[in-house]
This record gives C-alpha cells, structure tokens and sequence, in this order.
C-alpha cells in the first residue's frame, strides 16, 4: 500500500452525557491532543443536520475523517446515541480512498449498536479498542482488513485506488494489451469479455472485434472499455500498414530513434519503410509504431474533410464538416480509405485538414 | 497593474446565458457558493450568503426528505429559476448540494474558533468543500476592565473574527483551491484593514443581520417565506462585493473588488483564463514556463493594443503602457527591450505578468523561416464559432481552407509569391498571428542529436554507453530563475535574477589551424567515447580544420534539446551555415522536428 493513504490514528468519539464530546478510545494513545479536539469536536460530534455525512476537517496540521451518527432511543439518557469513529493523517496526505472505509465502518457500528447494543454495554464497547488497533496496523500494511468482531459478525475492508472514468471507446479504436495476454485468466471474467479476448491483437477495431467475434458493436465497446477502466489493455488509433518479418539481429539506440524521427508529418509508415529499409532489418515497424503511440513518442494525424464551398441549393454537409476523421467517415460510410480519398480528391469544394 | 474585467452591462447577458449551462455541467473551476460568516458575542452568524436559494420551499422539503447524499434525483424535483427555465433532471446540481445546508449550520461550521484563524480554512462534507481564512478581528475599543469603576459596560456587540468561505465541489483541483484560499485572504485582509480603520465590517454586518430579523419577523407574520439575503443586496455594498467576485469567478475568472469603495482587491483564476480546447493550463506549467523563456522569444498580445490599454487602471506602471505600445509579433523580447528603452529584466517581469493574466502569450517571433503547423487541439470544424470570427475579420477567406495549408508543416517563406501584391503578404502574417492568438497554430523547430552508428563488431556494448547527454555536462544554459509574479504560491514581489546572455562557447580566437585552436577541438571533443571520436573524425567534413572546429564548438547542442534558432542566437550563426553543418555531418547526426517544449503549452495544453 503506497504511502498516500496512511492512517496515523485511530479514534472513537462520542457524547456523554455528562461530560460532553469526548475521545473514548484512540490509537495510538495521546495523538490527538486536547487543544486539537477543542478544536474540531463541532465536526465531529455534530448537529442533526450533519449526520451521517462524511467529514473531512484539516486542522493544525492533521486532518480527521469522520462520519457522525446518531441513534434516536429511549433507552440511551438524552434520547440519543451519538459517536463518531474516525481517522486521523498528516495534512498533507490525499484521503479519498480512506472515505468509504470510514462509511463502511460508520455503517458496520450502527447495525451492531442496533441488533446488540454493542456501543453502549460498556463491556462490549471495550472491544472496540483491540478492533482499532487491529484496524490501524492491517489497513496501513496491507490496505485491507478482515475482522471478526463476535460470533455473527464480520468486518471486511479494503482500500481502493480511486481511478479516472474511462474514456470513451469509438468503434474506430483498436485496443491492445500492454501485458502478455497469458497472465489473463479468462473464467474470471464476464462472458463477453471472454468471447473477445482472442480478437484483441493491437491490430483489430472494434468494428472488426465485433463482426469476426460476432458480438453486437455496443457490447465489445462496453467490455473493452470496462477493461480499460482496471487499467488492463490500452487503446489506440487504426494502423494500416503491411506486415514484415522482424529482423535476427539486435536493433541499436540509434536505429529506432532514426525511425521514430523519420515519421514526420505526412510519411506514411510505408514511406518509413521505404527510406529506412535498413533498419527495419532488425525492428519491427508494428512493434515501433505501437510502442510510440503507447508511450506518446509519436501520434497519428488524421484527415479531416471539410466542405468549404457549396451552392446556396445544396443540403449541409453532414460528415464534411471538420469534425469526423477518415476513420469515422470509413466505419460509418463502409467505404475504404482508398474510396473515400479518391471521391474527396475528385470533389473541388472539398480541402483535407491534418491533425 | 491590474485589469478592470468587462463592464457590468456587457457581462450581464453573458452570465445569464453560461449560468444555465454551468449550473448543468458542474464545471469544477467555479465556486458552488460564497458566504460570509462571522463569531462574536452574538454567537455564530451567517450574514450572508450567494447564490441564495430560489424557492425556501424547494430547500425545505429537500432537508426534510433526509435524503441519502448518493441518491440521484429522481423524485421529479425541478426547481424553477428567475426566468422559470426548469432545469433537466441531473444528479445533484451544484445548488442542490449547498442548499441543503441550512444557515444555522453553515453558521456553526464555518465560523470556527479562534485557534483556526489566521491559515488556511478547509472542510469537506460529502461532495461539497469549504475553503475560507478565518480572520480575528482586534477591536480598537477593546473595553477595559478598570477597577476602579464599577459600573456597568455599555452591551456592544463585538466581532471577534469573521470568514468568506467559497464553498466548491469537493473534486476540484488542488490548486482551484488554494486559488480560492488566496482569494478568501486577500478579502479577509482588506476586510480587516477597514475594519480597523473605520469599523467597517461591524457596520456592514449590522445592515445584514438587520435585514435577516426583518424578514424573519416578516415571514412569521405573512407566512410567506422569502429569502432575506435578496433584500441585503441593495443594502450593503459588501455583500454586493461578494456576489460581484461569485460571478466574477464563473464567468470570466477575473475578479476586480473595491472594499468600502477604498481599498482594491483584484485576482485572476488561471483555470479560467488560460484554456485550450476544454482543458486548463495548469498555474504550475505556466509558472515553469515563464522561468523557461529566453530573449529570443517574442510576445504575442492577445487583444488589439487599444483594448489592452483601456483595461488598464490609470494609476498603472508607464513602463507596461510603453511596452504594450511598443510590442510586435516580429520582434523578441531583446529587440523590445530596446525599442522600449527598458531593462531586459523589467521586459521578462511585465511579459510574465501579462501572460499570467491571460493578457498575451510566448511565441517565437514571426519569420519567414518559421515552421508551423496545425494544432492537434485545433477546432476545423465548418460551423464553429471561430470560424465565424475569421470570415468577420478577414472577409473572402474561410477559416478551414487556411488550415489545410497548414496541415503538413510549412514555413510562411513557402507563402510568398512575388507576382503578389506586398498587402497580400502582410494580410497573410495578420493572418498567421491570428490562429496564434486562438491557438489554431504550433511552430516546428529543428533539433539535432547526435548518435554515432554501432560499431560493427560489437552492437551490444554501444546500447550500454550513456547517452551524450548525460556526458556533456557542464555547459548548461542558463535562463531567468527564480521568477515569481502573483501566482497563488509565491509572494506578491516579483523577483527575477538576471538572464544570462553568457551563453556562447568559449571565443575561438581567429587564425585558422592554430595549435591553440587544434588543442581547444580536441578539448572538446574529449568527452566523447574513443569509438565515437573515430568515426567523427573519418568524416570526409572532419578534414578540415574549420568544420571540425565548428562542430567540435557545437558538440553541446546535440542533445536534442536546443533548437536551431537557439543554437543561431546563442553563437551568432546564420541559419544557412548550420544547415551546411548539420548535412555535412549528417552521417553521425539525427534531425527532427517538433515543437519548443517551452511554450507549447500555450498551444497545446497539457493531456
């Protein structure tokens, strides 16, 4: 577990009623001094209105996580129950992965005061500390965390990394894993994802995937992008190029950045493989141009239609526009690149943009 | 030297139009909320706050509902605005996240003790976060307690400290946020000064909390609910200050206060005023940026000199007017120095400001020679509103048609036509620094690297050699460091060494084949390998004297990090007697193109 998350203390606070807010139990000992709940006591033994809400104050240079609950009874003297079980890390730490576990756990206390009373027997509470620091030292070391607290219940926790939403998958894209695919184990995973796995090679689209796994067009785009939201495969642009046996002989520093910086604007890789046949002796051009696209050595310029000139008669242009790419003109129509250029190249109103 | 953002009247139509959409999209750059809290003997008080909720029913039924904060808002809530637009069904608009809390909470919550006055001020709750400096209020009446007099004290009611808060969406960038911390200090400090001058803090909070028991007693009695801080407006210019800097923040992120019409406190958000295509030049990239820039770049205003100068206060630096005047696309900041008649140094300072006040970009100053091409964050769309604004400005040419000449790189010398008028060629340069100004543009510079073919014996070893790079140390260029303007981090004194000019090797003193001169060539090339000195010096070029010299001089460019126009300024080159260089060593040298990372982020921002 990355040094990100980690918890430097433990707390469990709640209201007396004769004493007030108060911190019951803390590990380790002392580490949160008097003035600092003094402090920060008003976000954590709150108003009504605040309960249940995830907390975070920083404050002399700490901050607390929190989630204050209360429980409405009776039974307990003022009517009610409040406590709060929070944690505690340097200011300077990034949290977000430590809110669900401070939810879950304010969860976890709610449902065990409510079938047992496990808070407020005194004699039950006293478990909680061996629990927090059972917490504290398993979240920190392993960022997961399985306790038994009695006979029928079970705490499970687990810190997970909060990760970017995906981006969006055209029907153009061409996924390829950056991993052997044989560390992937296939029964783990949903049955279309199965279904595709063998049709992901760096060199198949989506719209290929789909017709020769034949799998409907929005499922192979949802189960590529579920993919790369856990960070499994990469996605990149359409190459269409011819393939070419890899040389024997080891390819030198020299060799590649000559091929990576003869891909100027405007060659085409068979261009590439035309000028530098030499090298590509011994480098595999596909290998090439995945590993640059991957590590943003080089990206690809696509062309862009644009019908300048038209007659006040004719309709607007609905993929002429500027906003669709070659690709997405080619997925769309089914035309192939050759087609489309040759019908752009004979229209005089029509320019080319490079991006 | 700050800038009056649009005018009240211009900026109204704008904010009501983006208001509706940004309501919609949750922008996380602009503040979901500003409140004014304060602490004292009348106990914790909200005095005011803004945007105020529309409908006090819609709050109410809200909080009664106890919603989960994950619920998505299904319920068919659809809250009317002013102009009874109803919103579409989102999760959770940005109002509905602070309206649910009610004013004798935030009162509680924001208004901290005394111990948390005077630093930073921060406090999540679910999806919202509330950045704010708590500020202690000294009283200059601080009422003694004398012995001897026994009677009792006048009640005043006493501040004893107060606090903007901004309330933000809790993913917002970090350094949105500290941006708004900056901005809650710096009203938090001019607040303070007026206070102690003239009580004018107390006197604003008393209108405020007046107004409230108003309309309190009002709505008990009429039973009509209304919101009270929409009376407040017309009352206190404080709290019209505050809604001023909301909006402000969510339209153009230039924020222009006068405190009790006396005391000025102006702030810019970068993320609003330098975008690119939807993203934000991050404040640090533009800051290392800034310390990056050499006298050989130019500055490109980015609104006509007339605007420019009209947005200045009057009380501004004349050197800024002089240079705003002064400056061109064509000429580097050297040049502008000159014609400017300013230190190099005052250039870089004013030049930094008016870039991190979204006033004018780096670019490399506008010559035949330059390379450029079209940016890959560039809008070609047929029916974009840039495209509307070229045609305006330059009638009989379309926008797309101009940016597929730029598609593959071409240098504006490949424009010129001699059988064309001189006027078609300015209209093209007028052109050219126009997709600059709306970064539709990047400019291709020409690096080179050296890299010695393997020997052909042993291929392997030669991987295992370090790169020249790590070799050839020493000699770094040196640019303006420790440039620091009014950024959210830094002070705001802008301090900057002195640029070093010094940069050109050692001087080679003239007289051809000079043992001296034979001793310096080989000095320098004594940190290459043996194998690499080989096949340098087997070179048909290396045979005289002269070239070697000159490459050997130039070794330290190779690295693939100094471009061609640098290495020409820095050793007083023609261009042509470096290409002549460069192709006769070709064999040993790697060529390519791409842009100066130093101001590409102006282009192209970062992904």
């Amino acid at each position: 577990m990355g040094m990100t998350s980690r918890i430097e203390c433990i707390f469990f606070s709640e209201f007396h009623p004769t004493l007030g807010p108060k911190i019951t139990y803390q590990v380790p000992e002392e580490y949160i001094s008097r003035e600092l709940f003094d402090t920060v006591q008003v976000y954590i033994i709150t108003k009504p209105e605040l309960q249940n809400k995830l907390i975070t104050v920083t404050a002399m240079g700490k901050k607390l996580i929190g989630c204050p609950v209360c429980i409405e009874h009776k039974k307990y003297s003022r009517n009610a129950l409040l406590f709060n079980l929070g944690l505690v890390c340097d200011a300077q730490t990034k949290t977000c992965a430590l809110e669900p576990i401070v939810k879950k756990l304010s969860g976890y206390l709610t449902t065990l005061e409510l079938e047992s009373g496990f808070i407020s027997n005194e004699e039950s509470k006293q478990k909680l500390l061996p629990i927090m620091s059972t917490l504290l030292e398993e979240l920190n070391a392993t960022g997961a965390c399985t306790l038994p607290i009695d006979e029928s219940n079970t705490i499970h926790l687990k810190l997970i990394e909060q990760r970017k939403d995906p981006q969006i998958v055209q029907e153009y894209d061409v996924p390829v894993f950056t991993q052997s695919k044989d560390h992937f184990i296939k029964s783990q995973w949903d049955l279309t994802t199965q279904q595709i796995l063998s049709y992901i090679d760096g060199f198949r689209h989506i719209q290929k995937i789909s017709a020769e796994a034949d799998v409907e067009l929005n499922l192979v785009r949802i189960a590529v992008q579920n993919l790369l939201f856990l960070c499994l495969p990469q996605v990149l642009w359409c190459c269409n190029f011819g393939v070419h046996i890899s040389g024997q002989k080891r390819a030198s520093l020299r060799d590649v950045f000559q091929l990576y910086c003869g891909l100027t604007p405007g060659t085409t890789v068979r261009d590439l493989c035309s000028r530098y046949s030499q090298q590509l002796q011994r480098v595999d051009e596909r290998r090439l141009i995945q590993f640059g696209l991957m590590k943003s050595l080089i990206r690809r310029l696509q062309k862009y239609p644009v019908k300048v000139i038209r007659d006040e008669r004719s309709r607007p242009p609905r993929l002429y526009t500027g906003c669709h790419s070659y690709d997405e003109i080619c997925c769309k129509t089914g035309m192939s690149y050759k087609e489309l250029d040759e019908r752009l190249e004979n229209d005089p109103n029509i320019i080319v943009c490079w991006k | 030297m700050m800038f009056n953002p649009e005018l009240a009247e211009d900026r109204k139509p704008m904010y009501r139009h983006s208001q509706s959409t940004l309501y919609k999209n949750g922008d996380n750059t602009r503040p979901i909320s500003v409140i004014l809290v304060s602490s004292g003997s009348r106990g914790n008080k909200l005095l005011f706050r803004y945007p105020f909720q529309r409908v006090a029913e819609c709050t109410s039924s809200l909080a009664a509902k106890q919603r989960s904060p994950y619920a998505l808002n299904t319920a068919g809530d659809v809250l009317e605005d002013q102009d009874g637009d109803s919103r579409e069904q989102t999760p959770l608009t940005d109002e509905q996240l602070v309206a649910g809390f009610s004013d004798i909470i935030l009162a509680t919550i924001l208004a901290t003790k005394s111990d948390m006055c005077g630093k930073k001020f921060e406090l999540k709750i679910d999806n919202v976060r509330f950045v704010g400096h708590p500020t202690l209020l000294q009283h200059p009446h601080i009422i003694q307690v004398s012995k001897t007099d026994p009677s009792p004290k006048r009640e005043m009611p006493t501040m004893i400290l107060f606090s903007v808060v901004f309330a933000l969406r809790a993913n917002a960038d970090p350094s949105v946020i500290s941006c708004m911390h900056n901005l809650s200090r710096r009203i938090a400090i001019a607040l303070q000064h007026e206070e102690r001058r003239c009580q004018y803090l107390t006197r604003e909070a008393k209108l405020m909390l007046a107004v409230q028991d108003e309309i309190t007693t009002m709505t008990e009695t009429d039973g009509s609910p209304q919101s009270p801080f929409r009376q407040i407006l017309p009352k206190c210019k404080l709290a019209r200050d505050l809604k001023e800097a909301y909006d402000s923040l969510c339209t153009t992120g230039v924020v222009r206060l006068h405190i009790n019409n006396w005391l000025e406190v102006s702030f810019c958000l970068p993320h609003k005023i330098h975008r690119t295509g939807g993203n934000h030049i991050p404040p640090e990239a533009l800051e290392r940026s800034l310390k990056a820039i050499r006298p050989y770049h130019a500055l490109l205003l980015l609104d006509s000199e007339k605007a420019l100068l009209s947005q200045l206060p009057l009380d501004c630096s004349p050197a800024m007017v002089r240079l705003i005047k002064t400056c061109s696309a064509v000429k580097n900041l050297q040049q502008l120095a000159q014609d400017a008649d300013l230190a190099l140094l005052q250039i870089f300072q004013i030049a930094a400001h008016l870039v991190y006040w979204g006033k004018a970009i780096i670019i490399y100053p506008l010559c035949e020679n330059n390379v450029y091409m079209l940016s890959p964050h560039a809008n070609i769309c047929l029916y974009s509103p840039l495209a509307e604004q070229f045609a305006q400005q330059f009638p009989g040419h379309d926008l797309p048609s101009m940016l597929a000449k730029f598609s593959l790189p071409v240098s504006l010398a490949e424009f010129r036509n001699p059988l064309e008028a001189p006027v078609q060629e300015a209209q093209l340069i007028q052109m050219v620094v126009w997709m600059l100004q709306h970064r539709l543009l990047i400019q291709l510079h020409t690096y080179v690297c050296l890299l010695v073919p393997p020997s052909e014996d042993e291929p392997g070893l030669r991987d295992e050699d370090p790169p020249l790079a790590a070799r050839v140390g020493g000699r770094s260029l040196s640019t303006p460091s420790a440039l620091s303007f009014g950024s959210p981090t830094s002070s705001d004194d802008m301090t900057l060494t002195s640029p070093s000019m010094d940069n050109s090797s050692a001087e080679l003193l003239p007289g051809g084949d000079s043992p001296l001169n034979k001793r310096m060539t080989e000095t320098l090339l004594a940190s290459l390998s043996e194998h690499e000195r080989q096949v340098i010096l087997n070179i048909p070029a290396a045979q005289s004297p002269e070239d070697l010299r000159m490459f050997a001089r130039l070794l330290h460019y190779f690295r693939g990090h100094h471009h061609l126009e640098e290495i020409m300024y820095n050793e007083n080159m023609r261009r042509s007697q470096l290409k002549t260089l460069f192709d006769k060593f070709r064999s040993v040298l790697v060529v390519t193109n791409h842009e100066d990372p130093i101001i590409s982020i102006f282009q192209s921002p970062m992904e």
